[in-house]
């Protein structure tokens, strides 16, 4: 298995692990963050696969306008005292669903996959530095915004 | 392999994001169970990608879509402020059936 591969499927995990993070975390703040980093996981896959456009699509309108917003709100309207938000009955029809689709998706014959595995050799010689900034970005706005409210105590 | 991954993957941020937005009592949780859900779909698009000649109308899609669920999105959450000012309240409780004040 190569690096490409490799990545995608740690970042697959990844985007699940921060989705199930944003639905378990009591604080609508930190679920909101978590939402974030896991629609940037989803855009780093499409940057993973040479597919830049959608990533900046993702990345900088999505994320940077809906995302920032969503983050924003949360913080205005955070609950002094967050509790969990989950209904646990819904969980049943959820599995049933993932397992039909799951059956389903795998029950087709192979197709060939053909992602890329120069993607991200091109990628990284061309906009290493400009990634580098962006993420750089993307942290520094973030840990701006959890600074923010922690200071105000909202 | 992979394709099949990035589907499975989508599948479960989708349905991950349905039970959130099953169980929410706040509509910031909704907008972000709703934005969880727009982003499955953009995972759910990467597979088009694939195939050589479907490359162009992916990438159509990919933005109309992107576009689309982003605007969504922005009526969404100007109809919550705007219920936040009348109502003091982001309590999906208070959210009658059919829009009714």
């Amino acid at each position: 298995m190569d690096t490409v591969s490799l990545a995608l499927i740690a970042m697959c995990c990844f985007a699940v692990l921060t989705a199930f993070a944003a639905l378990f975390t009591k604080d609508t703040f930190y679920s909101a963050l978590f939402m974030s980093v896991t629609l940037l996981t989803i855009a780093g896959m499409y940057a993973l696969n040479n597919i830049q456009p959608v990533f900046v699509l993702i990345a900088f309108i999505f994320v940077g306008a809906i995302g920032a917003v969503t983050v924003a709100l949360a913080a205005m309207y955070r609950d002094t005292r967050p509790k969990l938000q989950i209904d646990f009955i819904w969980f049943l029809p959820a599995i049933i669903t993932f397992a039909i689709v799951f059956n389903s998706i795998f029950g087709f014959e192979s197709a060939p996959s053909v992602f890329s595995s120069s993607a991200v050799s091109a990628f990284v010689e061309e906009y290493a530095v400009l990634a580098l900034f962006f993420f750089a970005l993307a942290i520094l706005l973030m840990l701006a915004v959890v600074k923010f409210v922690r200071r105000e105590g909202v | 392999m992979m394709v099949y991954l990035v589907l499975v993957t989508s599948i479960a941020i989708l349905l991950i994001g349905y039970v959130m937005a099953m169980s929410s009592k706040e509509l910031v949780r909704l907008l972000i169970s709703l934005e969880l859900m727009f982003g499955a779909v953009f995972l759910a698009l990467m597979p088009l990608f694939t195939v050589q000649n479907l490359i162009t109308s992916a990438f159509g899609i990919a933005v109309l879509t992107i576009f689309t669920s982003g605007g969504e999105l922005m009526i969404l959450i100007a109809a919550m402020v705007t219920f936040s000012k009348k109502f003091h309240s982001f309590s999906t409780d208070d959210v009658t059936a059919g829009g009714e004040l």
